[in-house]
């Protein structure tokens, strides 16, 4: 579920930079090298996450791939 | 009966010599203003011209901690003071009236508080000499009806009573009316004169007729930008459009008629340009709590056209500049171009926080076209603006939020 939004999520910010949407989302997916993703995309991911989850992702330093967003996510529950 | 003031939304209007038998049936006079309703804010405020009192305006939104901070924790109605009715026997009409205020001597003052877009407002006095420094009064002013667009309690405000009052005009309400009832107003009372933020103006369009009435259009506290000015003149089309520079601690200082000011020969020893900002000689400022040796900052960053004469144009406010990444961008100059995509009525730009880049630009957008979608916005911008200049979360609302002042807000939401 959590994998499922963050694809939406992140399909947003593809599709807002021009870029091809994606249809996957796999755990170890990074963001930088995966969706392309440029300092400005990560800063507009976070906010979109916190957003929706109310929390920063990127708090303690820099997360790189789905899958610690998903595990940072859980840890709220 | 000639008309002193009518309010739509309260359904009142008061005459000049209702205003008269009013104030000759007052028996106490309390220094500190702190109302709603803008008839007895006018009212308040010719009372203590009169009796050359001190008067304190405060805003009818400051909430009680505000009060405490500003003013201490006192209980204002303690303060009355009875009237010696000698001083408002002479009262009989608005003339009598207008010569009884022009004597007012330096005994007068006003106290007012700065809106506070950055923080806790501050105090500003003001004699009756700096309040009506920029004050016109002439024969050919005399049937002018003024559109009151802004608080009474603020600086702008008080300008524009002053304008109307020192030469026996009507006020007619149109701060905080809906649209409709605004142009109803224009239309039902004749107003000749209007001054308003940028914003608004903005938010009258698109508008509803057009009104030959009007011939003066005046607009200060925010940038004015092309689009706007070209919608006025459609809607006004007998107005003429000025720009006023003006700050509650100095008051108006220039004027333009469109956006570039010319610093008259007899104001430039006040004026000085360091780093591009804009300062003001102490000697334009009236007393305040803040600390200037001789040159006030006003945080208004500007360009210089001309050095003689000394022509200025506004960029931004220094403080509004947004850090995204260790780039600054002038939110004013986004804003700009995204109210010149067709379909867009208006916009506010500010900043989203965030762990990676410090900021992101965001907007929330009024549009006057249902098929306006945020991909259009994007990829205009993209044509004209570096990646980090654009909003990066977009969403269309029905209503822009603005400050007490009625100028756009920029806080985060």
């Amino acid at each position: 579920m959590i994998t499922e939004n963050l694809k939406k999520i992140i399909n947003i910010i593809l599709l807002s930079r021009g870029r091809k949407q994606i249809t996957i989302v796999k755990e170890d997916s990074n963001l930088r090298n995966d969706f392309g993703f440029d300092s400005l995309d990560l800063a507009e991911l976070t906010v979109r996450i916190e957003a929706e989850y109310d929390i920063d992702v990127f708090e303690d330093g820099l997360v790189e791939t789905v899958g610690e967003i998903v595990r940072k996510i859980e840890k709220l529950k | 009966m000639k008309l002193f003031y009518s309010d739509i939304l309260n359904n009142s209007k008061y005459s000049w010599d209702y205003l008269i038998t009013d104030l000759k049936h007052l028996n106490f006079y309390n220094p500190y203003c702190y109302h709603s309703d803008f008839y007895t804010i006018f009212k308040n405020i010719i009372l203590s011209l009169i009796l050359r009192e001190e008067i304190i305006l405060l805003d009818s939104d400051f909430s009680q901690s505000e009060l405490n901070t500003l003013i201490g924790s006192k209980d204002i109605t303690q303060y009355n003071k009875p009237i010696n009715n000698s001083e408002l026997k002479g009262l009989e009409n608005e003339e009598e009236l207008l010569k009884m205020i022009k004597k007012v001597n330096s005994k007068w003052s006003v106290t007012l508080f700065t809106s506070g877009t950055t923080g806790l407002p501050k105090k500003v006095k003001h004699s009756f000499h700096s309040i009506t420094r920029f004050v016109k009064i002439s024969n050919k002013f005399k049937t002018n009806v003024w559109g009151f667009a802004y608080n009474p309690t603020h600086m702008a405000g008080i300008q524009v009573l002053f304008q109307a009052l020192l030469n026996g005009n009507s006020i007619v309400r149109l701060f905080g009316l809906p649209k409709e009832l605004i142009f109803q107003s224009i239309k039902n009372s004749q107003i000749t004169h209007i001054s308003a933020t940028p914003t608004f103006y903005r938010l009258l369009l698109p508008a509803i007729g057009v009104y030959q009435e009007v011939i003066r259009i005046t607009s200060g506290g925010e940038k004015f930008d092309d689009k706007t000015f070209f919608q006025l003149r459609k809607i006004f089309p007998n107005a003429k459009i000025t720009n006023v520079y003006a700050t509650t601690e100095a008051g108006t200082l220039f004027a333009a008629k469109d956006d570039i000011f010319t610093v008259k020969a007899e104001m430039q020893q006040y004026v000085k340009i360091h780093k591009n900002e804009l300062l003001i000689n102490k000697e334009m400022m009236g007393n305040t709590d803040i600390n200037i040796t001789k040159w006030y900052n006003t945080g208004d960053i500007v360009e210089i056209v001309s050095n003689n004469p000394l022509q200025i144009k506004f960029i931004s406010r220094n403080n509004e500049m947004i850090n995204v990444g260790g780039y600054k961008v002038n939110p004013g100059e986004i804003e700009e171009a995204i109210r010149c995509i067709e379909g867009v009525q208006d916009v506010r730009v500010f900043p989203l926080k965030n762990s990676i880049s410090g900021n992101i630009i965001s907007c929330e957008i009024v549009k006057n076209n249902p098929k306006l979608e945020e991909s259009n916005i994007i990829f205009n911008l993209r044509s004209k603006f570096q990646d980090y200049k654009i909003p990066r979360i977009i969403k269309f609302v029905d209503k822009l939020l603005t400050t007490r002042t009625g100028k756009i807000k920029r806080d985060q939401i």
